[in-house]
């Protein structure tokens, strides 16, 4: 298993365009599943309408957690696409 | 009747879900939705600024800037509504809620309301898609583009 926490410095928070790129990284990694954490909610990295009800909103802190043999390749790539949006 | 299916059903059927005029997803000035980034749906240009439920369902977000819903269908399937584009920016400015999270919603309910007139002149298009986040490989026909009325009009259909 493989976590990291990142906080959403992006003022519009994780919409539908942030949603989107997240979920579409996650998906490339086959051999990972991929849980999104903030607050008391979590849902699954590859799922559109699991990351958008989550609702995060600027300042909140997410915890990505991946496992499986992509897990670590996934949680870099994810780490990578975060910070090239100015997400975090 | 059905001739092959006996009576089951084998799509499930999604009304406007606005008052307005049709748009083509792949004609959305936003390459999220035209380039079916998020899923394959459609999109309506709205004439009046209230967002009804598009089939029988749960809702499963709002976002907290209240631009966006989704429902999870009798069937499964996840829509996600998006009024207008770069509405996020917005803030929640100028919409109203009618449902939450967990609430069951039944085709033509109201579920936001927006004020269509201030928010026009502050974003970049007021088309509003509707996109089936859950498809997986499953296809949608498009079945009514004139005429679409909320509640009474099914504009596509999803394969079962």
């Amino acid at each position: 298993m493989a976590e990291k926490t990142f906080k959403i410095v992006d003022e519009a928070g994780i919409h539908a365009r942030p949603a989107t790129l997240l979920v579409n990284t996650a998906s490339k990694f086959t051999d990972a599943e991929i849980t999104i954490k903030c607050g008391d909610k979590q849902g699954n990295l590859k799922s559109i309408m699991g990351v958008m009800s989550l609702g995060v909103k600027q300042n909140d802190e997410i915890i990505l957690v991946a496992n499986g043999n992509d897990a670590d390749a996934a949680l870099t790539e994810l780490e990578k696409i975060l910070t090239e949006s100015a997400l975090v | 009747m059905g001739l092959f299916g006996f009576g089951k059903k084998k799509e499930e059927k999604v009304f406007a879900h606005l008052k307005g005029e049709f748009v083509k997803i792949e004609d959305v000035q936003d390459p999220v939705f035209s380039q079916k980034m998020m899923g394959d749906g459609f999109a309506i240009n709205p004439s009046e600024g209230v967002l009804y439920a598009p089939v029988n369902g749960e809702i499963v977000n709002v976002f907290p800037t209240l631009h966006a819903v989704g429902i999870k269908s009798e069937n499964g399937f996840e829509y996600l509504m998006h009024i207008g584009l770069d509405t996020v920016t917005l803030k929640g400015e100028g919409f109203k809620a009618f449902v939450k999270v967990g609430d069951q919603v039944k085709v033509g309910d109201k579920l936001i309301e927006f004020d269509l007139e201030s928010i026009k002149e502050k974003v970049p298009s007021m088309v509003t898609p509707l996109v089936v986040t859950n498809l997986e490989g499953k296809s949608i026909k498009t079945l009514n583009t004139t005429n679409v009325e909320p509640g009474k009009t099914e504009v596509i259909s999803v394969e079962l």
